[in-house]
């Protein structure tokens, strides 16, 4: 199998699992851990294809809802620093980006010129 | 905010939010499809699929990169705040452009194979070692996953269920994403493009955005609050004057532990809350105070500044902070109480 198809395959078992997972929480889950989506169900359709997206992540939170290990300060807390270090990255990778694909352009002169091709002729004995 | 979740949260100021989006978008397609041709001068003729494809991928890449925009631009200048008002919205509708770009790509280079079209597109071009014809569209497919993520949990519901911080920490992929796209337009179709108009509108977007970033993360360093000094008792931290806050407004004090304290002056009385609003975090120290409620400057979520609490029927709290006045010196606790605790305003 290439790796193509390996990952075409791995994409398609990501999304039924999420599937399955969304429907157990969307109808089980979400009205447990959420006073606001108790008696809301026309929402739940329109989030389902975010739990099949991150649904690793969707359990995850679960998980710490149900059992009570959500640390509640961290939703305080955001982490402010992180934007302009990221931009600091992003200002050299951007325009380094940019600028080695524009050299890396050919000039249309620089090509050999097309030729038409012939069909082959008949050899006629 | 919430009460029940609804599936699109809209209002007045959203629609005609949406109305001018969409009306930008159709004349951004238009003009590209139907009156442009000859001026963007693709370099060999190309036909109707392609130049749709291009035009949808065209106008993914301008809707997100004024996107990203946005945010500094309103950290620099609150004239631009409204447009950070319902962003939302406009990142959804980038990605279902970016999705429509797809679909004409894939079905067209990729609908004659043999095999799987998805697996076509993986194992088509896998020359990662070289610059020139690099597999581009795999940058375009990262891109275009990050940009679906991030529509898909764009639900007011998502950010409750994975705190303003997760759900950040995931909106964060978008730079990555830009930058990747970046790399999938330059290395895709400006390697063909012979038009400067089109490579110098690409490169000017994108060298935009990194300056506005750059901007703010230069003009914020350290900045946007006055950092507080411990004294006197332990446990307590000085954050400012009681002078220094205005009546109706707030004044953002930074503790030792980096978290962020607003106060508030209200009927000449001083409290102390979380400065990271409930839903995504905003600056409520930046709000005001409106028919006796701090309002986020971001979305306008409201808070009851003695409790930290959303006027019922709406469920979003925020931590308060125990206050004290010394000489004329504001101190509060450094430890938060639990979102929703009442504190009794300190007359100042
Ligand atoms: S961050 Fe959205 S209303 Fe405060």
């Amino acid at each position: 199998m290439t790796l193509a198809a390996l990952l075409v395959q791995l994409a398609g078992i990501w999304v039924w699992i999420g599937v399955a997972v969304a429907v157990v929480f969307l109808t089980i889950g979400v009205g447990r851990i959420d006073e606001d989506a108790r008696g809301a169900y026309v929402f739940r359709p329109l989030v389902a294809p975010g739990v099949i997206l991150i649904w690793p992540i969707v359990l995850w939170r679960w998980w710490l809802l149900e059992t009570g290990r959500d640390a509640w300060p961290l939703r305080h807390r955001p982490q402010r620093r992180f934007h302009g270090r990221a931009w600091m990255v992003m200002a050299v990778a951007v325009p380094l980006i940019f600028i080695a694909a524009m050299l890396a352009r050919q000039s249309q002169s620089d090509l050999t010129a097309p030729v038409l091709l012939s069909p082959p002729q008949e050899v006629s004995e | 905010m919430s009460v029940k979740y609804i599936p699109v949260q809209w209002n007045p100021n959203k629609w005609v939010y949406d109305a001018i989006m969409v009306v930008a978008v159709a004349l951004f397609l238009w003009i590209f499809i139907f009156i442009a041709p000859d001026v963007l001068n693709h370099n060999r003729a190309i036909n109707p699929q392609i130049r749709n494809a291009r035009a949808f991928g065209a106008c993914a890449f301008f809707m997100l990169t004024i996107i990203l925009m946005i945010g500094p631009l309103a950290r620099l200048d609150t004239r631009f705040l409204p447009l950070l008002y319902n962003r939302r919205h406009f990142g959804v509708m980038a990605f279902f452009i970016a999705l429509t770009h797809a679909f004409f790509v894939l079905d067209w280079y990729f609908s004659f194979t043999p095999i799987n079209t998805y697996e076509a597109l993986l194992s088509s071009n896998t020359s990662v070692t070289r610059l020139r014809g690099f597999p581009f569209e795999w940058l375009g497919l990262f891109a275009l996953l990050v940009m679906g993520v991030m529509a898909l949990t764009s639900h007011d519901f998502w950010l409750k269920f994975l705190t303003p911080r997760v759900w950040k920490a995931l909106h964060f992929l978008v730079y990555p994403a830009y930058a990747a796209l970046v790399g999938h337009v330059a290395l895709g179709v400006l390697q063909d493009a012979q038009s400067p108009v089109m490579i110098a509108s690409f490169g000017a977007a994108a060298g935009v955005v990194v300056l506005l970033h750059v901007a703010v993360a230069l003009k914020e360093r350290g900045g946007g609050g006055d950092a507080a000094a411990e004294a006197g008792e332990p446990g307590w931290e000085q954050v400012c004057q009681a002078d220094d806050v205005r009546e109706g407004f707030g004044h953002i004090g930074i503790l030792a532990s980096g978290e962020r304290v607003a106060v508030f002056r209200q009927d000449g009385k001083l409290s102390a809350i979380s400065n990271a609003c409930a839903h995504q975090n905003g600056p409520l120290g930046e709000g005001r105070i409106i028919d006796c409620l701090v309002t986020c400057p971001w979305h306008g979520f409201q808070y009851d500044v003695t409790t930290g609490r959303s006027p019922a029927p709406f469920t979003e709290k925020v931590p308060t902070y125990d206050l004290k006045l010394v000489d004329g010196a504001v101190f509060v606790r450094s430890e938060a109480n639990p979102p929703g605790t009442y504190v009794e305003p300190v007359p100042a």
